[in-house]
């Protein structure tokens, strides 16, 4: 029955990769990008070895945490779980709940991710090579642990895609992110908090110690606890380990059989009739249409949502690991949440889906499509970065550098929303559709758009770079008079470069609408 | 009660003809999907005011051709004019006049029915006031009423496919093409929207629409066309179609492929 499941998942992903060459060559540089990163791990793992047992120990306890962690949150940030197999799929077949658990979880364990997590933890054994007893001890621990990584990602995709009913799977995705992005900066606060007086490596053994009797990092202190003679606790940990283990199969056994008997149809949120919401607001005509729609999107959909929820994130983040509220770098966080926000829509008719015929056969211009859309970014946007923009300088305590912040940040947010209406009159790729599971991952998807984003973000960056330098010139002086003339360039080549960016995005879009509306048929295997 | 959604109801039984051109004309248009021509060189005219069924069996290329037709996909050879007026050359004007209800495709469901259908409405630039009040009959006409607050995404199928086709009415359009509108659609909602068809195609409206329902297209239409494998096989008025015989057997005849044996062996239960 696994077997027959397996198949299946590889034919899915070959179907796939094949109709879509470019998913492919993702696919396939995200493969080697795994290979290469696995080539490197082997010898640092076996010289990492040669520095003693107490620092390898450490090491690799704080690298199985998080990796467990990256498997559980990571992909709310990359983009999900690959649910091709998944148990809503399986349901219909006769098998038992515990048949269908064990073929998702071999699936999981034997995708990319699964076996290259596999194949690093088996390089573990290049560091323990020198400590036999721990090496006995990873052949059990190293296979449980990544067990637990897949089980524990299941589980939460499980539970925010089905389990938990539509609106409740986004909200806990949108838990989930903020948790993610803020681990960082705990991890560091909690190192500052440790350290003071003592090293690193002091304080990285301490959190070490810490971690290794979580569930997350566990499995990965067994064979170092062994080798350095405390078979005690090592049993302890292994005791924690398989109580996780059967702690998350039964959570997501119980889950699933919930799934199975209630299917998932939301408590429909109705609003009252009526209520046009932001089409009562807008004046009518394709731009308008346009605008209140894109609005509604951004302001309810999690594809849109959780890049908004990273945008006054990031600053947080700044303030703890880049030396406090004092820094530069938080005092200039405004602009890099209105980078990263800013392109957002860069490949906005993709999130359309097939919808996007509705707009097609309406004849609409390709400048009122594209002004709709960017002005929605926008309407959204300034008040966000303006926000952050005063709430960092106030926390800063820094008025006078106001002016310069918000002429940077809003300058790169409107150039980046230019450039976009452009790039999204061309750029089509594969992105989960409205309502389904966040946490879906769209085979070879990633690279690619990684990609553009970041060709993307360095054009933003050039056009932006006048008003960028005027504003950090007006900041190191420090010439608040320069502020205001670093907010006046920005605002003005940003409108400039917003203006132009619908007109020609417009005329790209009039050429190229039912090419993209091609696109996404083939995308979706219409 | 959907005084404003549709151009006044003539009395006459006689189609308002307001110029010569077809409603729609489509000229050896052709489409292939890798090897495949999914629709090959296929010429058809739907005269203004007709009530024109297109069938065909599943793969026959239905869908494609009046994607082709409606102006969101774009043919490899061969052109499509809306009351004369080229779909490919000028598609802002062309799709203006057309109501479109596509087969397979997504609506912006995070929407509520009613605001998906005042969207459609305000991106053909009708004044607000009247978008609002056509939205009303025309949920009223659908039987959506009570559930014009809840957003599209929580809609059955049926329910789903009655409010697209609310959307593909809302501008009043002079030619409908609807690709399977009554799929999933309940018997009675499927009874009243026969009616408002009926009486908008007396009032020099055309409708297109493609089925698989035999008996309903016999019933509703005064025009079809048998499509298969990408080509018309036989098209005109329903009774020269159909020679005196059923439009079932008619097209079983023209498009062949009928089995006739009782299925395998092991399905049979006793």
């Amino acid at each position: 029955m696994v077997a027959t499941v397996l198949r299946l998942r590889y034919r899915i992903l070959g179907n796939v990769l094949m109709r879509n060459p470019w998913q492919l060559v993702g696919f396939v540089l995200g493969a080697l990008w795994a290979a290469g990163m696995l080539v490197l791990v082997v010898p640092l793992l076996f010289l990492l070895g040669g520095t003693g047992l107490e620092i390898t120990r450490s090491v690799i306890v704080i690298a199985g945490g998080v990796l467990t962690l990256g498997w559980v949150v990571a992909p709310i940030l990359i983009g999900g779980i690959d649910t091709s197999v998944d148990a809503g799929r399986l349901a219909p077949f006769p098998f038992t709940t515990t048949q269908i658990m064990v073929a998702v979880t071999a699936v999981g364990l034997l995708g990319v991710g699964g076996i290259a997590t596999l194949l690093g933890g088996l390089a573990t054994f290049a560091a323990w090579v020198r400590w036999p007893v721990a090496a006995a001890a990873a052949v059990v621990c190293v296979p449980l642990g990544v067990l637990v990584c897949v089980v524990a990602s299941r589980l939460v995709a499980a539970f925010a895609g089905r389990g938990g009913g539509r609106r409740l799977g986004e909200v806990l995705g949108m838990v989930f992110l903020g948790a993610l992005v803020l681990t960082g900066p705990i991890i560091i606060g909690i190192l500052n908090l440790l350290g003071g007086t003592q090293d690193l490596g002091a304080r990285v053994t301490a959190i070490a110690e810490v971690a290794s009797w979580t569930p997350i990092a566990a499995a990965w202190a067994v064979p170092g606890d062994l080798a350095s003679g405390h078979p005690l606790a090592a049993l302890a940990k292994l005791g924690i380990v398989l109580v996780t283990l059967a702690a998350l199969w039964f959570v997501w056994h119980r889950t699933l059989a919930a799934a199975a008997v209630a299917p998932v149809r939301s408590a429909a949120r109705a609003v009252r009739a009526g209520s046009l919401g932001w089409f009562g607001r807008v004046p009518t005509g394709a731009t308008g249409a346009t605008l209140a729609r894109a609005l509604m999107y951004w302001l309810h959909d999690p594809r849109y949502l959780r890049n908004l929820a990273m945008a006054p994130l990031l600053p947080v983040a700044f303030a703890f690991a880049g030396g406090g509220i004092e820094g530069g770098p938080f005092l200039f966080s405004a602009v890099i949440s209105a980078a990263i926000l800013s392109l957002v829509p860069y490949g906005d008719v993709s999130y359309d889906g097939t919808a996007f015929a509705g707009v097609l056969a309406t004849g609409i211009r390709g400048r009122s499509d594209r002004a709709g859309r960017m002005l929605a970014a926008a309407i959204v946007g300034v008040p966000l970065i303006t926000g952050i923009a005063v709430v960092t300088a106030g926390i800063a305590g820094r008025w006078d550098a106001l002016p310069a912040v918000l002429g940077a940040a809003l300058g790169v947010l409107l150039i980046g929303h230019g450039l976009c209406a452009v790039t999204s009159a061309v750029l089509i790729f594969p992105v989960p559709e409205s309502g389904d599971n966040m946490f879906k991952r769209v085979p070879g998807s990633q690279v690619l758009s990684g990609f553009a984003f970041f060709g993307l973000l360095l054009a933003t960056v050039i056009l932006a770079l006048p008003g960028l330098v005027t504003a950090i010139v007006a900041l190191v002086r420090p010439d608040p008079a320069l502020g205001w003339v670093a907010l006046a360039i920005g605002l003005v080549v940003g409108a400039a470069v917003f203006v132009g960016g619908v007109f020609v995005g417009g005329h790209v879009f009039d050429r190229n609408a039912p090419v993209l509306m091609q696109r996404i048929r083939s995308l979706k295997g219409v | 009660m959907v005084s404003d959604a549709f151009p006044a109801e003539a009395s006459a039984p006689e189609p308002v003809i307001p110029e010569q051109a077809p409603a729609l004309q489509l000229v050896r248009l052709l489409k292939r999907f890798g090897q495949k021509a999914a629709v090959d060189d296929l010429s058809l005219t739907v005269p203004s005011g007709s009530f024109y069924g297109l069938v065909g069996p599943n793969g026959a290329g239905k869908t494609t051709t009046l994607s082709m037709a409606t102006g969101l996909l774009r043919p490899d050879l061969g052109s499509a004019f809306v009351h004369g007026v080229d779909v490919w050359q000028q598609p802002v004007r062309a799709k203006a006049m057309i109501g479109n209800l596509s087969d397979g495709v997504r609506l912006f469901d995070r929407l509520t029915g009613e605001q998906l259908v005042v969207y459609t409405g305000m991106m053909f630039g009708l004044p607000r006031e009247e978008v609002v009040a056509r939205t009303a009959d025309l949920l009223q006409l659908m039987d959506l009423t009570a559930s014009a607050g809840t957003p599209v995404a929580d809609y059955s199928a049926g329910m789903t496919k009655k409010i697209a086709l609310a959307c593909a009415l809302v501008h009043a359009p002079r030619l409908l093409v609807l690709d399977e509108p009554f799929e999933s659609v309940d018997p009675v909602s499927a009874a009243n929207i026969e009616d408002v068809l009926r009486s908008y195609t007396r009032s020099g409206g055309t409708v297109i629409v493609s089925s698989h329902s035999m008996d309903l297209v016999q019933r509703m239409c005064d025009h079809v066309a048998i499509i298969s494998a990408g080509r018309v096989v036989t098209a005109g008025t329903v009774d020269e179609v159909r020679a005196g015989e059923s439009l079932q057997d008619r097209f079983l005849q023209l498009v062949g492929g009928r089995h006739h044996s009782e299925g395998p062996q092991w399905l049979r239960q006793s």
